[in-house]
């Protein structure tokens, strides 16, 4: 473990995980280099759905982490950095089938037992509170406390805060080994980089530079967005998530997930227009969005919010996230090396995360202990898949 | 579902000369359009009673012999559907705005033929109620057979501002002037060059005797450097090459500054299937002849690709109306050398969508860092709109290609991608689209 802080760190990755570790690690006063193999939030983080949610959790560490994660933004948003980008609003789970108000019941228990505030919403309730939804919402499942930020607004805005350039088009050939255990930098096509300290944080690109193709895996998800329709908006007090999302993100099944999903998330934005997602899929290019998964989102969406019908669809888009065969994120030190770090494979949840990751990952390099634990994700699980070294 | 062997989509001169070509050649060809009417912008018809554009014989020509050909080939043509693109599945995804449903279209070739859009550059006040463009003007007067009403100022570039200022004088309101930011008169060896292409010459002739006929002020070399509200109606300020500035009070401004592919948004899908070629003023903004060329070529090249050969490149008719919009861009060509968008007051609106200014694009380029097209929509909301950026991609990227000149220029489809749906659609029709497949499930 490094005795002192770093003065240097070479991150590798400017979605939301590298951004926020260049943002903590200025803090502490090292300087930065930071690469990207393409632009500042040009994959997942500037195609996620932008959830800042604890809502579809189980008890376990992830839920710990994203509750940590939810609370950071809030102090974030309370002390200016993130006060015009971060929504605060809850989220409403939504059941409308037997199958999936068992389900629900069960969730929300496990919600309330681990401390996050639930309130079930019978029909009654539903009808003056979310006055948007169909008679086909059985049972809701109010959850407060939650939010929304938009990834690439947040990376924006830990990069202008720390007065951080990004070093564009900039894609890492490997990392460059140094005396004994210790990484010296990397290397890229225009040279080495030295540093003090390596982290990568590269999503995807993450699995060739680390040799980590048996380990992370892309999914895909399609999301769209509409056009501004205020009044509506106005009138939803806050997200909705289908009830069969909880069974397609087989959070409540272990992990197991099929080759496509489908879940239902509908999310007013401060613009006014609604982010609807999403898919989640172990194949397929992040380049297209195709009718049948659109038209199947759309179609439960109208289900559960009929006066979208009229709203018009302004956009498509894709991106892959990072996904862990195990369905854990991998974040600590790199086996082999004291000093470089590795932190992707959030899947859905890196921009919950992300922030709360990235001042963890900046304690650790820093030879402070990290605000959660990163036990549970630490990269050694998979010393025998051919990390590094 | 919809199944066709080729579907064409877009019944202007490409769309039409893709499918005659491609029905001709024995393949069954389906064409969409989004109007009840066939011929695009540059043949857009009147409606019934209303008298015939005012337009050379050789255009009249022209037109008469495509809807000739066409009617022979027993094409179907569905109406009111718009294009929203190619999906990753290869289906081709088209809303019929009659039904308000969504109708996949599963196609071996799809010859997208959907036109070109006016350009128009940002001044001072180009956003407000009053303005639109010059092209818009003209189609209005194609439809209904009358001239926009009141003190009309054509501005802008190119010959398009001739054309229509001679429709408006012959449907009895003549513009109040027209400005141009060229002038062609200061280059006669240029202007020679135009001998080689009669046709063309004698189309400009055809409107500019109206315009000295009638004694219609064609202000070369001077530019509308802003539009103010007046006591009734819209204040242009003019500012001629000497530097002189002048003040016009009229009720409505046409604005102009050429014409680029209508290719905004347009993907290709991923694998092999169907085939994609794109034809005419989409593919190449060089104006209705070579569109017609542009078409054939399109069809042509679905007939070798279906065959796995490759496609036809550049045939020597559009090499010649290349040639001749080469002139006619030189001839044209802005007369003052500032600068078209950087010297713009801060407070300019650059998209209208969301209303972001020049100034907010000069706050966003000035970092030590260059951002990417890709940053500055997500961070600026540039081509973030409705409009999908077809207004404001171009000259968002123009603006920060002058503001950095260190950094790669960026292109508009670095600002929109590529991603359906190309036009919004509202999501009822989309949920009708999936109601099909689910019954398949």
């Amino acid at each position: 473990m490094p005795v002192s802080t770093p003065a240097t760190a070479v991150i590798v990755g400017s979605g939301i995980v590298g951004a926020a570790t260049a943002y903590f690690l200025t803090q502490h006063g090292v300087k930065v280099t930071l690469l990207d193999a393409v632009a500042p939030a040009a994959e997942a983080t500037g195609a996620a759905d932008g959830a800042v949610s604890v809502a579809s959790k189980r008890p376990g560490p992830m839920m710990t982490a994203a509750l940590s994660g939810v609370a950071l933004y809030r102090e974030l948003a309370a002390t200016g950095l993130f006060s015009d980008i971060f929504k605060s609003r809850s989220t409403f789970i939504v059941a409308a089938s037997n199958e999936e108000c068992e389900v629900l019941h069960a969730h929300a228990a496990a919600l309330a037992g681990a401390g996050v505030r639930v309130e079930l919403l019978a029909a009654a309730d539903v009808r003056q509170r979310f006055s948007a939804l169909s008679t086909q919402a059985r049972l809701v499942v109010e959850v407060h406390d939650e939010g929304h930020a938009i990834g690439y607004q947040i990376v924006h805005r830990f990069l202008t805060a720390a007065g951080v350039t990004v070093r564009r088009a900039s894609p890492v050939r490997s990392i460059l080994t140094g005396d004994g255990r210790c990484a010296a930098g990397v290397v890229t096509q225009d040279g080495e980089i030295r540093a003090d300290i390596v982290i990568v944080a590269a999503g995807n690109g993450s699995a060739e530079l680390l040799r980590l193709e048996n380990v992370l895996t892309p999914r895909k998800g399609q999301l769209l967005v509409t056009e501004r329709a205020p009044a509506l908006n106005a009138s939803m007090p806050g997200s909705i998530m289908s009830g069969r999302y909880l069974l397609s993100k087989g959070s409540q099944k272990g992990g197991v997930t099929v080759p496509r999903g489908l879940g239902l998330v509908i999310d007013p934005l401060r613009t006014g227009q609604f982010l609807i997602g999403g898919t989640r899929e172990d194949h397929g290019s992040r380049q297209t969005n195709d009718l049948d998964a659109v038209g199947r989102i759309l179609r439960h969406a109208v289900a559960l919010v009929p006066k979208l019908a009229s709203v018009r669809l302004l956009r498509s888009f894709a991106g892959l996230r990072t996904a862990v065969v195990d369905g854990l994120p991998l974040v600590g030190r790199i086996p082999g090396y004291e000093n470089a770090f590795v932190a992707t494979g959030f899947e859905g949840d890196g921009i919950c995360l992300g922030p709360v990751v990235g001042r963890a990952l900046a304690s650790l390099a820093c030879g402070a202990e990290p605000a959660i634990d990163l036990r549970p994700f630490a990269p050694s699980r998979f010393a025998d898949h051919g990390v590094v070294a | 579902m919809i199944e066709a062997q080729v579907l064409v989509i877009g019944a202007g001169p490409a769309g039409l000369a893709a499918a005659i070509e491609a029905s001709r050649a024995g393949l069954a060809v389906t064409v969409v359009e989004q109007r009840e009417t066939i011929g695009g912008a540059i043949y857009r018809q009147a409606v019934l009673g209303a008298p015939a554009t005012y337009q050379p014989p050789a255009v009249r020509a022209r037109w008469r012999r495509l809807v000739h050909d066409f009617a022979g080939c027993g094409i179907t043509v569905r109406h009111g559907s718009v294009f929203l693109g190619i999906d990753g599945d290869g289906l081709a995804i088209v809303e019929n705005r009659g039904t308000g449903h969504v109708e996949p279209v599963a196609a071996k070739a799809v010859i997208i033929a959907v036109g070109a859009i006016e350009k128009v550059l940002p001044r001072p006040g180009w956003n407000k109620a009053g303005v639109s463009t010059v092209g818009g003007l003209q189609i209005m007067m194609k439809e209904t057979g009358r001239a926009p009403e009141g003190r009309i100022l054509l501005a802008g570039s190119g010959p398009l501002l001739i054309a229509v200022a001679a429709q408006m004088a012959r449907l009895g309101n003549a513009p109040v002037a027209v400005v141009e930011a060229g002038d062609p008169f200061r280059h006669p060896l240029t202007g020679g060059g135009l001998l080689a292409y009669p046709t063309l010459l004698a189309e400009a002739l055809f409107y500019l005797k109206d315009v000295w006929l009638r004694g219609i002020p064609w202000l070369r070399a001077t530019t509308v450097a802003g539009i103010e509200a007046g006591a009734d109606g819209l204040v242009a300020t003019l500012h001629d090459y000497t530097g002189t500035e002048r003040r016009v009070a009229v009720d409505r401004i046409g604005l102009h500054d050429g014409i680029r592919p209508n290719d905004f948004g347009l993907s290709t899908p991923p694998g092999t299937s169907p085939v994609v070629v794109t034809a005419g003023d989409c593919r190449e903004a060089l104006g209705a002849v070579a569109a017609e060329a542009d078409g054939r070529r399109a069809a042509l090249s679905v007939i070798r690709l279906l065959q796995q050969r490759e496609e036809v490149g550049t045939t020597a008719a559009l090499r010649r109306e290349r040639n001749a919009q080469g002139l006619l861009s030189e001839l044209f060509a802005p007369v003052s050398a500032r600068p078209l968008l950087s010297g713009l007051t801060d407070d300019t609106v650059l998209c209208r969508c969301e209303n972001r200014t020049v100034g907010d694009l000069k706050a966003l380029c000035g970092k030590e860092d260059p951002l990417s097209g890709r940053e500055v929509k997500h961070n600026g909301r540039f081509a973030m709109g409705a409009c999908q950026g077809r207004f404001c991609a171009e000259n968002t990227a123009r603006l920060m290609a002058e503001l950095r000149q260190d950094a790669p220029a960026p292109s508009a489809v670095d600002l929109t991608g590529r991603r359906w749906p190309i036009r919004p659609v509202p999501i009822g029709a989309l949920v009708c689209a999936s109601d099909d497949t689910s019954k398949q499930e």
